[in-house]
């Protein structure tokens, strides 16, 4: 028995913050990285029905990022993952959700789980389409922003619940193997002491290749992507001016600010 | 005149049968076998417990131990009455048993094998005075105990439980008041049948000169014995008298040394071990987990080590903990005294017999009988009240941030705690600041403050997560740097080198978090050019000082109350506008009882012309603001009542206060909170000692605004 849960390393800005060079991306110098919150809750379902369950269960990470990215790894080993792989290439960068899907999907059929864990969406890019996207390539069932999981491992069919608009809960049954997108909230993600990690350094984390997952460089990065960032970039604060004076005044104020504004356009 | 002084001497088995002597011998035989038995027991109990090498030369720990125990330093302090009954019990006792030892050592020992007698004559008829009086001083002392268990109704000597509910079995464990009882009334039947029966032996004895002549050196007995015969008791009755009770004192004697081992009456054994295995440093210095353990914390009985297996039995109930407590004042389910007890019970209950029962039953976590509940364990706010007043020497800090070691192992802590752990590991602070934003409060200043890591200073400041992220305290931290500046004081800083110092997050018992903090301040500090550390934050402050160097970080370092003693008594500050407050000085936990500095901060309020009113619960009885041990990160429960509110209701009446002094960035959070949520906002204000000293030294340069 095996589920397959895809985390995600994600960044947060740091203060006062740059953006890189080619305009595209924040500098990473400013980035303070850690493991995105929704996976925290997947990967705890993930270790909840290995505990619950009376046969083996294993529980492994997959997460497809560079060096950096074994830290959050191990955290997912801390907190009660059996195995962790991380799938690096340098000419994975730049690519988007549908080429990480890609790789993702590649590793599920390596390891054929009997469930692909994802959380609904990662906080630092918001796409909420790796997850599906991986479903679609293994041609798998799959539930979005799963808030209930019932499912016994090595059953047939999982059901679960997903939060719709307007407060409406729909409650699906779906055939295994599938991929869920997990939503926060489905339970309580347990607190990985800084022994626990530690000593989950000790664990390996397999470190795998384009060519160990029968990929090329054409399926991922810009060429295996369907979109591409062009910019990134903080908008100009919008200004709000109070005219005071009486009618005549303001009116005389507002006509030179309209003039201003015309002078300033090319 | 007494012509033969050997003639003068106690009666001992005159008219007995051969066959009661070996009888009586044989029952003392008995009851030698089972006090050795329960000796054996007891120490196999704390054998079971993880080994541990005590520090230091035995010597010095025996010399420290007798000191205390003689002196009865311990047991005086905040109920010197108590005191002054223990020490009528004790040498009472102690002389009786030296009396009894002496006529065994004569009689059973020197006279037989080697034909020595000396307990005679004189030496006898003194022997006999001072036993009287010994006698005198025993009962006494247990009447007045007596009386404070009956009449005084002390709260700190009801046994009700604050982490359990009336109805539960173990609520007020009434077998503990009949154990006290049954302690004092035996000692007091043992005590008095002495007398009873010395005064049987003399109204017997009452024609022999060599006993009736020389009864006065046995004042009480005589006087007894004065009473009897009025009473028409006669030397054919005296003789039956004393022959019966002869027997009742020498069983009751016997029957209670069997029980030493078994019952409360230990404490004469086990406070003694406990003083002897002390740590100066308990609370202040805890003990790092090894890199090879296997686990970490307390888990099970056996966890604890044997000498916190020899505290639990040390403990005498005698409520100065329970007393002292923050968390127990405000009704939090936690009480020292319980958690010790509890223990204890648990300890008795599965490692006094033969085998060592499974590790099953062995895990001293959750709320069966002699469990700790983590309600409990996390109510601590490691403040080292209960630890400071111990008079037998229990530590209770370290067991507790053992046991709740074992509770975050398990995440088994408040969701807002978590995520306070969670967020100094991925950002340094517990404020979820940027690293480089820690040093941006110095920004606002007119003049820069050194990088110590860039430039060489005398005087590195570690400024502590409070005092540099939290607002309020930010405008302290400015003006601290202000009167250093204008000191003269060659003085700089980490900025983002710096973490948070990790005292708070090793007592919350997050050890391994605690060990990436301090491995990470003792390399940064590696990496600065100073001569002195300074902190105006005394949670630092101790750690710094005493756990650092574990980590191989040994530094000169001091409060900022002392640094400013000195710099006023160099003259580089100067007092020119004098305060005339009526002020309040709250000791900050980890500044006085932790560390005991008490002196300077009072130094420096007289320096400013402050008059200082002390609160009830001042210097090693500061009364917590409830912020210690992590507590500071998880919210009080909704409705009851704050340790801080507490306290701010204590100084409230202090007639006529105007400000509440406090040396220490948490107390200023905690306390300006509890000013206004106590209704005592306009009534005094709460002040750093930092800002009463700016004010007592107005700026030397106008543009010095800080912002």
């Amino acid at each position: 028995m095996k589920i397959l849960v895809a985390v995600k390393q994600v960044a947060a800005l740091d203060e006062d913050f740059q953006i890189r060079a080619d305009g595209r991306d924040v500098d990473p110098d400013f980035l303070i990285r850690d493991l995105n919150e929704w996976d925290d809750y997947s990967l705890e379902e993930a270790v909840k029905i290995k505990e619950a369950a009376s046969n083996p269960v294993e529980v492994i990470a997959v997460s497809v990022g560079p060096v950096h990215v074994d830290e959050s790894l191990r955290k997912c080993l801390a907190k009660g993952a059996d195995r962790a792989i991380r799938v690096w290439d340098d000419c994975i960068e730049g690519s988007d959700p549908i080429a990480i899907a890609r790789v993702v999907a590649a590793v599920a059929k390596r390891e054929a789980p009997d469930m692909l864990f994802a959380g609904v969406q990662s906080s630092d890019q918001s796409f909420a389409s790796t997850g599906i996207a991986t479903a679609a390539f293994l041609e798998w069932p799959h539930a979005a922003v799963v808030s209930m999981l019932s499912y016994a491992p090595g059953a047939k069919t999982a059901v679960l619940r997903r939060e719709l608009e307007g407060g409406l809960l729909q409650e699906v049954e779906l055939q295994c193997p599938a991929v869920l997108t997990i939503q926060l909230g489905i339970n309580t993600p347990r607190y990985a002491s800084l022994r626990s990690i530690k000593q989950a350094a000790a664990k390996p984390i397999e470190i795998l290749t384009l060519a160990d997952l029968q990929l090329s460089a054409a399926d991922v990065g810009e060429a295996g992507s369907l979109s591409r960032v062009r910019r990134m970039y903080l908008p100009d604060k919008g200004q709000a001016q109070l005219i005071e004076g009486d009618v005549a005044a303001q009116a005389k104020r507002l006509a030179e600010i309209i003039k201003e504004f015309k002078g300033q356009s090319p | 005149m007494i012509v033969d002084h050997t003639a003068v001497t106690r009666i001992l088995f005159e008219t007995f049968s051969a066959a009661e002597v070996r009888l009586f011998y044989g029952l003392g035989f008995v009851a030698s076998a089972i006090f050795c038995w329960g000796v054996f027991v007891q120490i196999r109990k704390y054998r079971r417990g993880a080994a541990l090498a005590l520090d230091g030369s035995l010597w010095a720990r025996l010399l420290a131990m007798f000191t205390v125990v003689l002196s009865h330093r311990s047991i005086d302090r905040r109920d010197a009455a108590a005191g002054v009954a223990h020490r009528l019990i004790f040498y009472g006792f102690t002389l009786l048993f030296i009396g009894t030892a002496t006529i065994t050592l004569e009689y059973d020992i020197l006279e037989p094998l080697f034909g020595i007698r000396f307990w005679h004559g004189e030496f006898y008829l003194v022997f006999s005075l001072v036993l009287d009086v010994a006698g005198v001083a025993l009962i006494a002392g247990l009447l007045y105990m007596m009386i404070r268990r009956g009449w005084m109704r002390l709260p700190k000597l009801d046994y009700a439980r604050p982490d359990r509910s009336p109805g539960d079995a173990d609520f007020d464990r009434p077998q503990y008041r009949r154990e006290d009882w049954a302690f004092l009334w035996t000692l007091l039947i043992i005590g008095g049948t002495g007398y009873v029966l010395e005064a049987a032996r003399l109204v017997w004895l009452q024609d022999r000169a060599v006993v009736w002549d020389t009864r006065w050196y046995s004042p009480v007995g005589a006087l007894l014995a004065e009473g009897f015969r009025s009473a028409g008791l006669d030397a054919y009755g005296g003789g039956l008298l004393r022959h019966g009770l002869w027997w009742f004192h020498g069983l009751i004697a016997l029957i209670f040394i069997a029980l030493i081992p078994f019952t409360k009456v230990k404490h004469m054994f086990t406070a003694g071990g406990s003083w002897l295995a002390r740590d100066p440093l308990a609370a202040q210095r805890l003990t790092r987990v090894p890199e090879s353990a296997s686990q970490v914390g307390v888990a099970k009985i056996t966890d604890f080590t044997w000498k916190q297996l020899l505290n639990l039995d040390a403990c005498t109930k005698c409520g100065r903990c329970h007393e002292a407590c923050p968390a127990t004042a405000v009704g939090a389910p936690l009480s020292p005294r319980d958690v010790i007890l509890s223990l204890r019970e648990f300890a008795n209950a599965t490692l006094e017999s033969g085998v060592l029962p499974d590790a099953a039953v062995l895990g001293v976590h959750g709320k069966g009988p002699g469990q700790v509940a983590m309600e409990t364990l996390w109510s601590c706010r490691t403040c080292m009240a209960c630890v400071e007043i111990c008079p037998v020497a229990v530590e209770h800090v370290p067991i507790i941030v053992q046991m709740r070691r074992k509770l975050v192992e398990e995440g088994a802590m408040d969701p807002l705690l978590t995520k306070t752990l969670q967020t100094i590991h991925k950002t340094g602070n517990s404020f979820g600041e940027s690293k480089r934003k820690r040093g941006a409060w110095s920004k606002a200043l007119p003049f820069p403050v050194k990088d110590a890591r860039k430039e060489a200073v005398d005087v590195l400041w570690f400024v502590g997560d409070y005092a540099s992220f939290d607002p309020r305290n930010q405008k302290v931290t400015q003006t601290f740097a202000t009167l250093l500046h204008e000191a003269g004081v060659d003085f700089g800083i980490l900025y983002d080198g710096e973490s948070n110092a990790g005292n708070d997050v090793r007592r919350v018992g997050e050890e391994g978090l605690y060990e990436v903090l301090a491995n990470a301040n003792v390399s940064a500090l590696a990496s600065a050019q100073f001569k002195t550390v300074v902190t105006t934050d005394p949670h630092s402050f101790n750690t710094i000082k005493n756990e650092y160097p574990d980590f191989g970080g040994k530094y000169e370092i001091q409060h900022y109350t002392t640094l400013a003693r000195q710099l006023f008594a160099a003259g580089k500050l100067r007092v020119t506008h004098p305060l005339k407050y009526r002020v309040t000085f709250h000791d900050p936990c980890h500044l006085g009882r932790f560390n005991k500095g008490y002196d300077a901060p009072r130094e420096l309020l007289a320096l400013l012309g402050c008059e200082l009113v002390e609160m009830g619960r001042s210097r090693a009885n500061s009364f917590c603001c409830g912020a210690g041990g992590g507590r500071i990160w998880i919210p009080d429960p909704v409705g009851s009542e704050k340790p801080a509110q507490n306290r701010m209701k204590e100084a409230a009446v202090i007639p006529g206060l105007e400000v509440y002094v406090v040396s220490c960035p948490k107390d200023l959070t905690m306390f300006e909170d509890a000013l206004k949520t106590t209704g005592n906002e306009g009534n005094f204000v709460v002040r750093e000692l930092i800002e009463l000293i700016r004010e007592a030294i107005p700026l030397q340069r106008a543009e010095e605004v800080t912002a």
